[in-house]
This record gives structure tokens, C-alpha cells and sequence, in this order.
């Protein structure tokens, strides 16, 4: 498929030459509004609370903001290249170990300062000390090249993820003279107050709760954008409330969450549904599994979780078939997955026959599962079902959100059974996946860490060697290989691959359906109104 | 809050001002004593109905699931079916295709149980405390009552979800959130039923014969204030249900038993295509309630003939 | 004179129980299992850093004495300081000031809906006393109060905002107002946002206010005062709102202080079905963020309130009614 070709192209790419220099590129040349179309306010509405739009002291939705607040490096376009941004050229060293990169000659603050090599440094360091995925930064060990727009990053081991990493949504440019005054950056005020940024929206209001508002940024580096003049994003954690908001018109734009929605949307004729967009974040629901507690110790029980999930079930109950089939670790829109790897069919003998090996007759055996409201509590009610049928009680043990679930499960000797828990892929392996499994992310009190508290050395040499191997088709091997032995141990059933469709008016225009979907700039976005 | 107007000393009473509601009633002394009082609850046709509702209500959470062998988790059919459809369960199908009559079937349980536990505890310890302030007079009423009045200042719901929030939200920290809010306006009728009965002849009586206080608590003035009590359990227990509903409904609630509360929370995000699974359980809760108080108004009225009509 | 000691009195009472409820407050987080400081970060889980901690140990005073952190904190809080919170990365004040407006926009209106449509329908009812719909009331009432608000505001839902579409169903403003708006029309927007909660929570009141209004109405009417003014030959309109309603209304100020509180916490799941962006609102997503300050700091705020309210009814209840002799607030 064109997009795994195209990624396997991606790191070539970066060994190579680097994109040359394109004045001001746009990932959308060929839908560019007229005259009277420019402007107007785009009204989002969103579902998940962030309690500050800078992505580079954490991770999660807040990117979603936090894109139209600040730029990065490069963008990725539809297939995985990374096209320039902030940096207008680069490439790598013949031994992988330096990057160096110009920035663009316009690009300011929305201050007036000069976006420069400092400030790139600063976010580098910002990140790698407070954002939780270590692994985007860590073989970066410098950044040289002061106030001026000639930089080069120092590595200290190959870092094939180092381009992905470069988004706007994992290191958005954060200026150096506002933050860099000694203040511990997580708790720093000017996080959401007199927020000084570097794309192409500035930020209005922010009240942390319920309501986000930006406004066209009238001296972005990209001639021409961006094309609305506000954005408003609303934060509403309902989905019946999205729901009618959208078709009321409230609404420009909603994310989406429940498949009755999407089905209902489809059939609207004022609205259009596209399934485009996200693919990089890869979402994958995991059912995770504690393999300290005596329950879960024996690989057979996990396998006979495994064969007793029925997927199509589950799609059709919680998602209304709305999602696809996931089958390893890294989510299958990734070339690092491996189409042809064996899936646990849903097959209720061969459960009855597992548990019956591991000592487990009708009954014997009763699973806690940990959830949360919201359709994870919809996924476990459906669980309790299912595993019912291959002779396993389960116990729902619900709590009142995520933060409370995650909690528990990574305390100290922590006892939890079964968690269900949300992971992304974050674009390349090396961000989102090994994390889970790495026998030394094992970790107390980190949340979305290896939370099974898996351990397989195999596995761990594997992924080691995949994430600093340069070559694509050899990394791919490594990675099918390291997911082949993690289906063997099975220490997570996944859940499901899920698709994260946008739903929306007809007439906006170039809506953000890109590789990080809403998590990138929506400066091309236009209303035809 | 006392008033004397014009010699007459009347009550203004709030009744359970729990989380949801202030019933007020002004009332006067006369009581009917018993059997009399019976007669005049089957002739109250709204107390009646209230009965026979909570007596159907009862039969349904508990007498008739151990004849229903279907199991409320199983996944009977098409998703969102409106009740009524041919082929489908009577009372419709919820977001996973389960038979929704019987989830509420099973859930008033669930709902009853907790609320029950709660009144209890309500009543127990408003019970106590009006019983001794009333009774004792003095500094020990004054004391009480300020301590009365700081848990009715306390908001209800918002105690509770800082309970929760601190303490995690278990059964038992939900029954001592809502007993904890809901005591007081117990403690109030006990405490002026108390006061009233201690200048009685027959208390003053037992006093010179040299009864103790306790026994002259338990076996004279208790037995006469059972009708205020009875009438308190009962609009407690109202209390407690919402309170229980509403803490559910806000997903504070055990995911395992679903009831009636939490049930309308789990649908609420599918209310769109399927208002019965959201109007249902909320339906059971108001008439659960509603014959309650029905009761609760009926044995009152029963007791005080001169409120009828009010 | 009497009346001023009274009013000091209860005052200082309420001065008082405003103290009770801060170390309240405080004694709770302490009694909570685990540290104060994961009690209140908690909820930042993954996202606190030591030195968050740190400066809140610091700024909680935990190695000092208790004794010395409880005067701490009551000096703070009536400061106004909630202090920090590290949950949402911001002062907790920041967060609440917005959202009082709502709230109490939404109170208030609920209380006025109820206190009115309340009266009215009461005194209807103590004008006929044998009549149908008096007797009716009483059902009303009992109806009114069992209802539970969240169901009430989901019928309503249904019914005005999906299948009729008359009204708004979340929010409090319209996202799309265009930015240069007027006063007028920005009231108006918010008024047609604040139908259907104000409804809901109202009705709760509504029937029990009308069952007051009622009873205390009858009492009135049949008081000598009330027969002297129709001896008198005075109009029956006069006599019904001028002397009537006036002394009918008094019993409903006496609870309206009381009721307060159970607004609020009614306001709750009312703001939570609405979407609408009041403390009650804040409230519920704190406990799901685990904001521990922030819902210490609504739950002392709202307390307050209500114990001002009180006072206050209170005191303007002593005013308004000299005849009446209160031996004491109990």
C-alpha cells in the first residue's frame, strides 16, 4: 500500500538529502479558499479536558490546542514524509549522529522574537526533562547553534523516530526567553496565562474547563495563512451534547466517540463523516494484563482470555462496528506491523481446553476488571459476557476515572487483574510501543509504563536493536519478530484498532485529516460559508 | 426554628431537607391514638395507592427475581429496541442489547438496599441525638443543636463527592456520605417530639417514682413518639434513594448491580436514539419515592387528623 | 436595643460555624488515607513533579505542628487564598471566580421561579380550601419532591430540546454569537439557555413553596387581622396582597436560607446534565480529575454561602415580623 511504501521511503529520505527547501509549503496546494471564503470562526467541539495547551512539558489531547498554538519542526503529510515547518531543510550526518536543520528566516513569536536555534534547544531539553515519552529525546545530547537559524542536534546513537518526534504535536517550539527563568516548567504560569506561542493561532481565552479560544496568528512564517480568523474549541465531555450540537449547527466540527453517532452522522445529509486522519497516533484499546497476580501468572489463562474474546461481539456492542481488528502491538496501520501474524480467533473450545490445563474447571476462576465510565465500562460490561462463556466470573471494579485506575494499577505491588486502558502508538514504535514492554519501564507510579509487568529478555533485545536499526526492511523484521513472542506471552489482549473518524459540516474545507489528524495545524482549514 | 404567635406554639418543621427537597408542614398537637389512626390511613386513597404501589415495588425487587432465570447481563438482541416491538423484550433493549425490564428488575435491589442502610443510619443517629437534646433541655440541647446545625449547613451532593473523592467510592463510603448529610431534620422532630412528651403527665409520673432517664426514654416517651419516627423513616428512606440515585447517576456506584440511578447514567450518553433506557429506571425511582412519602403524608395525617388537607 | 444584640448574636454564631466548617474542611483531607500532599496531587498523576510537591508541602506547612497548618490555612482562606492547585496547574481561584456567576445565576432564578409560581399557585389554592385542585396540591408536592432533578432535566431534554427543538440543550451561550453582540441580545441568549435548568431545579421547590404558601395563606386569611380588613369593607385585592401575602410569604423566607444549600447541591446534576459552566459543574469534573483543593475549596465556598443565606434570612425574618417572638434560633 501507498503508505507503507511511503514510510519505508521516509527514512531513507532522512539519511539522504532532506527535503530541500520549498518557500512555504502547503500540505493542501490544490484546495485553496477564494477571496470571500477566507476567515470566519471554525467551532470545534471537543471531549476531553487539558489543563494547559503546551505539549512539550505533556502529552495527550492537549496537542489538539497546543498544534494551533505552536509550531514544529516538520509536518508529516498523508504518507509519512516530513515536509518543512518551522525548518526549512536538513539532513543527517553519513554516520546518523548529527541533524542539522535551518529555520525558516520569518519565523517569530507571536512577541515578535525570533524563532531560533536557543529556543529549539530549550524545547529539546523542556521535553526530554519533563514530557513523559523519554524515548523521543533521549540519544539527543545537544543543540548547537545559539541565536541563529543554523542548528544542528547532536545524537549519541541512530534515532530513526528523531524526524517523527520532530511534529508539532510532540515538540512544539516553546520560546526560551518566556519560559526560561529558573520556575519549575510544570507548574510555570505562563502555561496558560499571557501564553506566548509560535504558530499560526494565538490563544484568547483559555479557562481550562470549557472553553478555548484562538485567533488568527496575522504574522505566520507561511504566506497566506492561516485561512479562519478564530477558532473556537469547546469542550464538551457528553457525547449526546457533541451529538446535537452538530446537527443544531452549534457545532462546525465534533470528535467522536461513540459508533451510534457515526452511524447516525453518515445518514445525515448536512453532514460528512471521514475516517481519514489519526492514523499516526494509533489508538489501540488495550485489555491489560497483571502477570503478578496469581490469576494471570500462567500464560495459558492469558491465551484462554484470548480465545474467549470475541471481537466482532465486542466491535459491534461497544463500537457499533465502528472500529477494526487489531491482532500485535503496533497498530496495523503502521508498516511495522505484520499483516500475515496469527490472531487469537475467538474460539471457546480451545479456552475451556487452556483453562482446563492451567487447573480451572466451570467457574473456578473469577477476574476483576478494572474501568472507568465512558465506553470502557460499556467494554467491560461486555467482557463479563463473553468470558462468562468459556467459564470465567468477572467482577467489575469500577472507578470513578482514569487518573484513580491508573493509580491502583501502577502502586507498588500492585494487585490489580485486568485493566482497560487506552494506548497510543504515537507514530513511530520507538514512542508509544516499547514502552510496554521494555523489561526497565517496569515502573512504580508511571502512568501508561509496562504496566503488565512484562518481562521477556528476547524481547527486550529485540526492540533495542529495532529502535537504533536505520534500515527500514530490517527494522520490520525485528519488530514482526519482537511482536510474534509478545502474542506468544500475550500480557495484553488488544482490544481493538480504533479508527477516529471526524465528524463535520459539509462545507468545511480541508478539515485536519492528516497523519496526526486534529493534533496538527489547522491553518489550511477553511468553512465555505 | 420554634415560633410562638399569639400563644399558640406551632412547629415550622422542614422534613428532610436532604439533598432534593424541603416538605414543610405546620402542625398542631391533637394526636389520634391507633387503631383510629389505621382507619384513617385506609381512608386516604393517595396513602393507599402509595401502599400498594410500594408493595408491588417490593414484590417486583424481590419476589419475583428468583423466579426469572434469565441472566440481566446477557445480550439478548438488537441494540436500542423501543419496548413494545414485536419479537423483542417488553421494556426494550439497551446500548448492549440487554433486556432493560430486567435490569431494573434487578437493580431496585441494589437501589432499596443502599437507601435502606442509609436511613437507618439516619434515623439511628438523628434519632439519638434529637432523643437526648429533646429530652435533657439545657446546655446538652444547646450543644446538640449547634452540632445539629453545622451538618444541615454542610451542601449534600457536594459533601459527598469530596467523601468520595478522599475516600474512595465504596458502598460503605456512600452510605455514611448520605447518612452523614441527611441526620439532622431527624434529629429536629425527634428532639421537639421530645420536649413535648417530657412535660406530659405520665413522664412526670415516671420521673417521681425514680424510673431512670433511659428506661423513661425507652419504654414511655419512644413508644408515643413511634408515629414520628415511623413518618421520619419513611421520608428518610425517600432521601436516601435520591441521594443514592443521584450519586449513580453521576457513575458513584457499583457497576456490578447497576442500579436504578446509576442505570440512567449508563444510558444518558444515549438518550438520542434510546429515551426509554434513560426514562425507565428514573421512572422507578420517582414512584419508589413518591409512594414513600405517600405513606409517610398518610401515616402523619393519620396521626394528626387536623392536617388533612393541607 | 434588644433586636441589635440579636442580630450581633447571630452573626457572630455564623462567624462561628464558618470556622467550624473551615477546620472541618481541613480535618477531613488529613483523616483522608495516604499523604495530604498525594490527596491533593493525585489527580496529577503522572504530570506532578517533585518540585510541584515540594513547594506544596512547603506552602501547606506539613512539617510543621498541625495545629500550626490549621492556622495556616484558616489565615488563608480568609485571605481568599484556596492556595494551588496541581491538578489543573493553576490557582484555585481561578478556576472557581468564573463559574460563581453561573451558579448563582441558576440559583437564583430557580429559587424566583419557584418563590413566585410557588406563592401564586398557593394562594390560589388557600383562596378555594375545599376545592379539587387544593386537595390535589398536596399530591403536587409529594410529585415535585420525588422526582429526581437529573431525571426531570433529561425529560425535559427529550421533550423541548430533541423532539420539539423550542430550546437550547447545553451551554449557556451560544458558541456562534457574533462578537459584537449587544448587552440585550447577550442577556437574551443566556435567558433562553436558562429555561429548561431553571425549570428543573425549580420544580423540586415549586411544589413544596406552593404547599407552604398554601397552609400559611389559610392561616392568614382566617386570622383576625385579615377578617378586621374585610370588616373594614377593604377591597379583597387589597387584603390579599397587601396584608395577606405579605405575612404568607414570611414562613418561605424562613426556609429559603435553608434551602439554599440543597439548591446548590441540586445544581450539581442539573449544570451536569445542562453542560452549564457553574461550580457545580467544576465540582463533578474535579472529583473525575481528582482535584482534591478545588472541591475543598467549592465545598467551603458554597458552606459559606449557605451559612451567610441563613443569617441573613434570619436576621431580615426578625426584622420584617417584630410581632412574632423567636426565643430562640434553633
Amino acid at each position: 500500500m501507498k503508505t507503507r511504501t511511503a514510510l519505508a521511503t521516509l527514512v531513507g529520505l532522512a539519511l539522504a538529502q532532506g527535503a530541500t527547501a520549498q518557500d512555504d509549503p502547503k500540505l493542501r496546494a490544490d484546495n485553496v479558499p477564494p477571496e470571500d471564503r477566507r476567515g470566519g470562526t471554525l467551532v470545534a467541539g471537543q471531549h476531553i479536558t487539558v489543563t494547559h495547551p503546551i505539549g512539550t512539558v505533556a502529552s495527550g489531547m492537549r496537542n489538539i490546542a497546543g498544534a494551533q498554538l505552536n509550531a514544529g519542526l516538520i509536518r508529516l503529510n498523508d504518507d509519512y514524509e516530513p515536509t518543512p515547518y518551522l525548518a526549512t531543510s536538513w539532513e543527517f550526518s553519513d554516520d546518523g549522529r548529527a541533524f542539522s536543520f535551518e529555520l525558516h528566516p520569518e519565523a517569530r513569536f507571536h512577541d515578535g522574537e525570533d524563532i531560533t536555534c536557543t529556543d529549539v534547544a530549550f524545547s529539546v531539553k523542556t521535553s526530554q526533562e519533563n514530557h513523559p515519552f523519554k524515548t523521543m529525546f533521549t540519544p539527543v545530547t545537544d543543540v548547537t547553534g545559539g541565536d541563529s537559524k543554523s542548528c544542528t542536534m547532536m545524537l549519541d546513537s541512530e534515532h530513526p523516530a528523531l524526524l517523527t518526534a520532530l511534529s508539532p504535536g510532540l515538540l512544539p517550539i516553546i520560546p526560551e526567553h518566556v519560559f526560561n527563568d529558573g520556575q519549575d516548567m510544570q507548574s510555570h504560569p505562563r502555561l496558560t496565562a499571557d501564553v506566548v506561542g509560535s504558530g499560526p493561532f494565538k490563544l484568547v481565552e483559555w479557562d481550562g474547563n470549557d472553553l478555548i479560544r484562538f485567533e488568527r496568528n496575522d504574522d505566520f512564517f507561511i504566506e497566506g495563512l492561516p485561512y479562519l480568523d478564530e477558532i473556537v474549541i469547546d469542550i464538551v465531555a457528553d457525547p449526546s451534547t457533541l451529538a446535537l450540537g452538530l446537527e443544531s449547527g452549534q457545532y462546525d466540527m465534533a470528535s467522536l466517540w461513540s459508533g451510534d453517532d457515526i452511524v447516525a452522522a453518515e445518514a445525515n445529509p448536512n453532514l460528512k463523516v471521514i475516517d481519514k486522519g489519526f492514523e499516526a497516533i494509533g489508538s489501540i484499546p488495550f485489555i491489560q494484563m497483571n502477570l503478578r497476580h496469581p490469576n494471570l501468572e500462567d500464560v495459558r489463562v492469558r491465551q484462554a482470555l484470548a480465545y474467549g474474546y470475541d471481537f466482532d461481539q465486542y466491535n459491534s456492542l461497544v463500537y457499533a462496528g465502528q472500529h477494526r481488528r487489531q491482532c500485535g502491538g503496533i497498530q496495523s496501520q503502521s508498516p511495522f506491523y505484520n499483516p500475515d501474524a496469527e490472531c487469537y480467533e475467538h474460539d471457546i473450545e480451545k479456552a475451556r481446553a487452556l483453562l482446563s490445563d492451567a487447573g480451572y474447571e466451570e467457574g473456578d476462576l473469577t477476574i476483576e476488571v478494572s474501568t472507568y465510565p465512558g465506553q470502557l465500562q460499556t467494554a467491560a460490561e461486555v467482557l463479563k459476557q463473553q468470558w462468562s462463556k468459556i467459564g470465567v466470573n468477572v467482577d467489575i471494579d469500577m472507578h470513578p476515572d482514569e487518573v484513580t485506575m491508573l493509580s491502583e494499577m501502577t502502586a507498588e505491588d500492585s494487585d490489580y487483574q485486568i485493566g482497560l486502558v487506552g494506548l497510543w502508538n504515537w507514530g513511530d514504535p520507538v514512542i508509544g510501543v516499547h514502552r510496554s514492554y521494555n523489561c526497565d519501564n517496569r515502573k512504580v507510579g508511571v502512568a501508561f509504563s509496562n504496566m503488565s509487568w512484562y518481562c521477556n529478555e528476547e524481547v527486550d533485545a529485540l526492540l533495542a536493536e529495532a529502535g537504533a536499526e536505520l534500515d527500514t526492511e530490517k527494522r520490520k523484521a525485528l519488530y514482526f519478530q519482537a511482536t510474534d513472542l509478545i502474542n506468544e506471552d500475550v500480557p495484553v489482549i488488544y482490544a481493538s484498532n480504533e479508527v477516529w473518524y471526524t465528524r463535520m459540516q459539509q462545507d468545511v474545507q480541508n478539515p485536519p485529516d492528516g497523519v496526526w489528524g486534529w493534533m496538527d495545524s489547522w491553518a489550511e482549514t477553511w468553512i465555505d460559508r | 426554628m420554634s415560633v410562638e404567635r399569639e400563644g399558640v406554639e406551632r412547629e415550622v418543621v422542614a422534613g428532610a431537607p436532604g439533598v432534593f427537597r424541603a416538605a414543610v408542614d405546620v402542625r398542631e398537637r391533637d394526636a389520634a391514638p391507633g387503631r383510629a389512626a389505621l382507619g384513617m390511613f385506609l381512608r386516604n386513597r393517595a396513602a393507599v395507592a402509595g401502599a400498594i404501589m410500594m408493595i408491588v415495588i417490593l414484590l417486583v425487587s424481590y419476589a419475583l427475581p428468583p423466579f426469572v432465570t434469565a441472566d440481566k447481563n446477557d445480550f439478548v438482541g438488537g441494540r436500542h429496541t423501543p419496548p413494545l416491538t414485536e419479537g423483542a423484550p417488553l421494556f426494550g433493549t439497551d446500548y448492549l442489547g440487554r433486556d432493560i425490564g430486567l435490569i431494573v428488575m434487578h437493580g431496585g435491589s441494589t437501589t432499596l438496599e443502599v437507601a435502606g442502610f442509609a436511613a437507618v443510619l439516619i434515623v439511628f443517629v438523628g434519632a439519638l441525638v434529637g432523643a437526648i437534646a429533646g429530652y435533657h433541655g439545657g446546655w446538652v440541647d444547646k450543644v446538640l443543636m449547634k452540632f445539629t446545625e453545622f451538618f444541615q449547613i454542610l451542601p449534600g451532593l457536594l459533601f459527598a463527592l469530596v467523601v468520595v473523592a478522599l475516600f474512595g467510592a465504596s458502598t460503605l463510603t456512600i452510605v455514611l456520605a448520605i447518612g452523614i448529610i441527611a441526620w439532622p431534620p431527624v434529629a429536629r422532630q425527634t428532639r421537639s417530639e421530645f420536649m413535648k412528651q417530657k412535660s406530659l403527665e405520665y413522664v412526670k409520673a415516671a420521673r417521681a417514682i425514680g424510673a431512670s432517664d433511659t428506661r423513661i426514654i425507652l419504654s414511655t416517651i419512644l413508644p408515643n413518639a413511634l408515629p414520628v419516627l415511623i413518618v421520619q423513616i419513611t421520608l428518610a428512606m425517600g432521601t436516601a434513594i435520591l441521594f443514592e440515585a443521584g450519586l449513580s447517576f453521576l457513575g458513584l456506584g457499583d457497576a456490578d448491580s447497576l442500579s436504578w440511578g446509576y442505570y440512567v447514567g449508563l444510558n444518558r450518553q444515549y438518550f438520542l436514539v434510546n429515551w426509554w433506557g434513560v426514562t425507565l429506571p428514573g421512572l422507578m425511582v420517582f414512584l419508589t419515592v413518591l409512594s414513600l412519602s405517600l405513606i409517610g403524608d398518610g401515616i402523619q395525617d393519620a396521626v394528626n387528623p387536623k392536617l388533612r388537607g393541607r | 436595643m434588644r433586636q441589635a444584640s440579636k442580630i450581633a448574636k447571630r452573626l457572630a454564631e455564623a462567624a462561628l460555624l464558618i470556622l467550624a466548617v473551615i477546620v472541618f474542611n481541613f480535618m477531613l483531607v488529613h483523616l483522608a488515607p495516604g499523604d495530604v500532599v498525594d490527596a491533593l496531587s493525585s489527580g496529577a498523576f503522572g504530570d506532578a513533579s517533585e518540585e510541584v510537591n515540594a513547594r506544596l508541602r512547603e506552602q501547606l506547612k506539613l512539617d510543621e505542628p498541625v495545629l500550626v497548618q490549621l492556622c495556616a490555612y484558616i489565615g488563608n482562606v480568609l485571605q481568599g487564598d484556596f492556595g494551588y492547585s496541581p491538578v489543573a496547574k493553576a490557582p484555585v481561584m481561578d478556576l472557581i471566580l468564573p463559574r460563581v456567576a453561573p451558579t448563582l445565576l441558576l440559583a437564583i432564578s430557580s429559587l424566583a421561579f419557584a418563590v413566585v409560581l410557588g406563592v401564586a399557585i398557593g394562594t390560589y389554592a388557600a383562596r378555594r380550601p375545599e376545592s379539587g385542585f387544593s386537595h390535589s396540591l398536596t399530591v403536587f408536592s409529594l410529585i415535585g419532591f420525588a422526582m429526581p432533578v437529573f431525571w426531570t432535566g433529561l425529560l425535559l431534554l427529550i421533550v423541548f430540546g430533541v423532539w420539539l427543538q423550542w430550546l437550547p440543550i447545553s451551554g449557556m451561550v451560544n458558541l456562534r454569537l457574533p462578537r459584537d453582540a449587544t448587552l440585550i441580545e447577550r442577556a437574551l441568549d443566556v435567558g433562553h439557555h436558562l429555561i429548561l435548568p431553571t425549570v428543573s431545579l425549580g420544580v423540586i421547590f415549586l411544589a413544596s413553596f406552593s404547599r407552604l404558601a398554601r397552609a400559611s395563606m389559610l392561616e392568614v386569611l382566617q386570622s383576625d387581622y385579615v377578617r378586621t380588613a374585610r370588616a373594614k369593607g377593604l377591597p379583597e385585592r387589597t387584603v390579599l396582597y397587601k396584608h395577606a401575602l405579605r405575612n404568607g410569604l414570611i414562613p418561605i423566607v424562613t426556609i429559603l436560607g435553608m434551602e439554599f444549600g440543597v439548591l446548590l447541591s441540586g445544581a450539581i446534576l442539573v449544570e451536569t446534565v445542562f453542560a452549564w459552566p457553574g461550580l457545580g459543574r467544576l465540582a463533578f469534573t474535579s472529583v473525575l480529575t481528582r482535584d482534591t483543593s478545588v472541591l475543598l475549596a467549592i465545598l467551603t465556598l458554597v458552606s459559606v454561602t449557605v451559612i451567610l443565606a441563613n443569617a441573613l434570612t434570619d436576621i431580615v425574618y426578625r426584622l420584617i415580623d417584630p410581632r412574632l417572638r423567636v426565643p430562640e434560633a434553633t
